[in-house]
């Protein structure tokens, strides 16, 4: 059943939504971008063909907001919605909402999210088909909580059973921890996702974390594009992902493909997903499906040339998905942060001053950020991907090392140099990956004094620096402008 | 001159001795050494120290410097400045908001008395949680705020004074 698309909403902000406006130009449709009164200003609006304010800076009330973006698209006369990642991607209720409205959602069918959407169904899906899974039960209940951890043994994880990226788990070391922890990731997954339901699974010890990207069709059709390393993570954040994963034996990497693709043809998937495994020695076991396009898709992209967002439009649209190609070399993304990793990776927000972007062969920056642009506390601090490709893990690293080198952000404190130190050290270097990477290798980081010396002769040179007085001078008795705040922070440019 | 890294409170003392063209002079603390600026035409520069490259922007922001090496950024603020902010955070001993958000629970009531490390407030910012507890015994003076208040960076959430019957040492929030 051919639909051909026209017009399409993306749900979302930052750069996905960026992202994804781009590859929907390529497929030759329109695009509808919306935006919070946070974000009236935001790179994705401009970058789409028309845009509309749904709501306040709040999520609840904007990108959380079913109705306002199902009006949103009929008032535009969307005919297609793409809901990015994070906000409503994972929802069911979301795209039931938008495939009643007679709009195409462009991700798995509303029962299918539903079913594996959810960590515990998704569970009861992969035992069916013979995956193996972690121990583990869903219960938000203290007492059971309490007698499973006792059963399994501490340490426990505690997650959201709705949840992805990381919100609202836990590890849980003690039977002390327990009831505090079960509260906060109560509500921090009620807050994220409008779901409270949480799961305690027993927590392995140094596992690695890969996952394999998957697309089916309507027609049946499901392939796999490979695996992802995604083993270095902060709090249950991936900070880095690549492909392939260093090390894995073809033997495995077929076995842990087959349980995916095992798992997406018994839930009749469509659309773009991903399965979350955990392997550790010879064993591997299903962690959740991610029913949707997820933050760290490039580095698939890289590896197999081609492009997801597209193919998630070409399925949606009653198209086959395209025999993948045969994958070559490697890549290598690290996520850049709004945070700041010398003070315990505290969110950072600001307004962009400098902005260095990296460039030559292999490099890719997937970022909504501009000069000027402004980092407000109302959404998560991704600002933006850095994914470096290479005939080799080798040149991967090596082109990523460079590009850090070359990035430069200046207004809003981020994690780049912290993340090119883990790129350019010898653990990273010899892929002693696992899950407890950054507990092991990385939890007492500190910046070089050799940068922090350099740091200080520079802020040194630009105070004394005259031009540069005259600058802040002259731009203080300037009349007010909405460029106001930008001027005061004019660059300081040096005399020769 | 004297500067202080955000989130730091250590006074750097550093000195342009000289400058000649791009040949610098420079003393931080009793180290004196030579370094190499030259500016390109994008705002920025190469900073050489130590036969070391460094590509730097820098900024003025209120009373800030802002400097980027490379990937690292930097904030710096002139000592006086610091001291002067600090100056006020003891006065008042304010528990005040390390980034903007939304408060999710206040766990004390005015004159609670608190322990070293006691929940005072959890604040949500980007999605996520973050606890600010005593940094040592105190009495709740005054709650500023009320769960659900969006509140600005620097915002005054909860006032202390030093308990009745203790020394009183300043209690300052600290990230959990």
């Amino acid at each position: 059943m051919a639909q051909p698309l026209t017009k399409l909403l993306v749900a979302n902000r930052g750069e996905i939504a960026l992202r994804i406006i781009r590859s929907a130009r390529l497929f030759g449709l329109k695009t509808v971008a919306v935006y919070s009164a946070a974000d009236a200003q935001s790179m994705h609006v401009s970058a789409a063909d028309e845009a509309i304010a749904i709501g306040p800076a709040e999520a609840a009330q904007s990108y959380l907001n079913i109705a306002s973006i199902i009006v949103a698209a009929k008032h535009s006369g969307a005919d297609a919605i793409h809901p990015g990642y994070g906000f409503l991607s994972e929802r069911a209720e979301f795209a039931q909402a938008v495939s009643d409205a007679q709009i195409v959602f462009v991700g798995p069918r509303p029962e299918v999210m539903a079913a594996l959407g959810d960590k515990v169904a998704a569970r009861r899906i992969a035992v069916a088909a013979g995956v193996p899974v972690v121990p583990g039960i869903e219960t938000a209940e203290i007492s059971a909580a309490r007698e499973f951890a006792a059963r399994a043994g501490y340490p426990i994880l505690i997650k959201a059973a709705a949840g992805g990226g990381g919100r609202g788990m836990r590890v849980v070391a003690e039977v002390a921890q327990l009831e505090p922890a079960l509260e906060a990731a109560t509500r921090e997954a009620a807050a994220a996702f409008g779901d409270g339901r949480i799961f305690v699974e027993k927590y392995l010890a140094r596992p690695r974390h890969i996952e394999i990207q998957i697309l089916g069709d309507e027609h049946g059709n499901v392939v796999a594009l490979g695996e992802r390393d995604c083993s270095i993570q902060r709090r249950h954040q991936k900070i880095i992902e690549e492909s392939p994963a260093p090390g894995l034996s073809d033997e495995m990497r077929a076995k842990i493909i087959d349980a995916a693709l095992k798992l997406a043809r018994a839930a009749h998937y469509t659309s773009a997903g991903t399965a979350e495994f955990l392997v550790e020695g010879d064993n591997f076991y299903f962690l959740e499906v991610n029913a949707r396009l997820q933050v760290e898709h490039p580095v698939t992209e890289m590896r197999f040339g081609c492009d997801l967002v597209c193919e998630q439009l070409r399925i949606a649209a009653g198209g086959k998905v395209s025999a993948p190609a045969d994958p070559r070399g490697a890549a290598i993304e690290c996520r850049i942060n709004a945070e700041d990793p010398e003070h315990d990776f505290r969110p950072a927000t600001g307004t962009v001053l400098h902005l260095s972007v990296p460039g030559g062969p292999g490099v890719r920056f997937d970022s909504h950020l501009a000069r000027g642009a402004e980092v407000t506390p109302w959404y998560d601090g991704l600002l933006g991907k850095l994914i470096c490709y290479g005939a080799d893990r080798k040149q991967a690293r090596g082109r990523l090392v460079n590009a850090l080198g070359e990035f430069a952000l200046l207004g809003v404190t981020n994690n780049a140099a912290y993340v090119r130190d883990i790129i350019a050290s010898e653990q990273f270097r010899d892929a002693e990956l696992s899950t407890h990477f950054i507990d092991e290798f990385f939890s007492t980081w500190k910046l070089s004094t050799a940068e922090i010396d350099a740091a200080v002769v520079a802020a040194a040179l630009a105070n004394g620096d005259p031009q540069a007085e005259a600058t802040l001078q002259r731009n203080s008795n300037q009349h007010r402008s909405p460029w106001d705040g930008l001027n005061s922070f004019e660059l300081w440019r040096s005399r020769r | 001159m004297k500067l202080v890294r955000a989130g730091d409170s250590r006074e750097i003392d550093v000195e342009v001795i000289s400058r000649d063209g791009a040949a610098v002079r420079i003393r931080i603390g009793d180290r004196e050494f030579a370094a190499e600026f030259t500016p390109n035409t994008d705002g920025g520069g190469i900073l050489v120290i130590d036969g070391r490259r460094y590509p730097v922007f820098s900024a003025r922001r209120k009373e800030s410097i802002l400097v980027s090496i490379g990937p690292a950024s930097f904030e710096f603020k002139p000592a006086e400045a610091a001291s002067r902010r600090r100056a006020r955070g003891l006065a008042t001993m304010e528990v005040t908001a390390p980034m903007p958000g939304k408060v999710l629970k206040v766990l004390v009531h005015d004159g609670d008395l608190v322990e070293a490390g006691q929940p005072l407030v959890v604040i949500e910012a980007m999605k996520m949680e973050t606890t600010l507890a005593a940094e040592s015994a105190a009495m709740v003076k005054q709650v500023r705020v009320d769960e659900g208040q969006t509140v600005d960076h620097g915002a005054v959430l909860i006032e202390l004074s030093p308990p009745p019957a203790s020394s009183g040492r300043e209690a300052a929030p600290r990230a959990g």
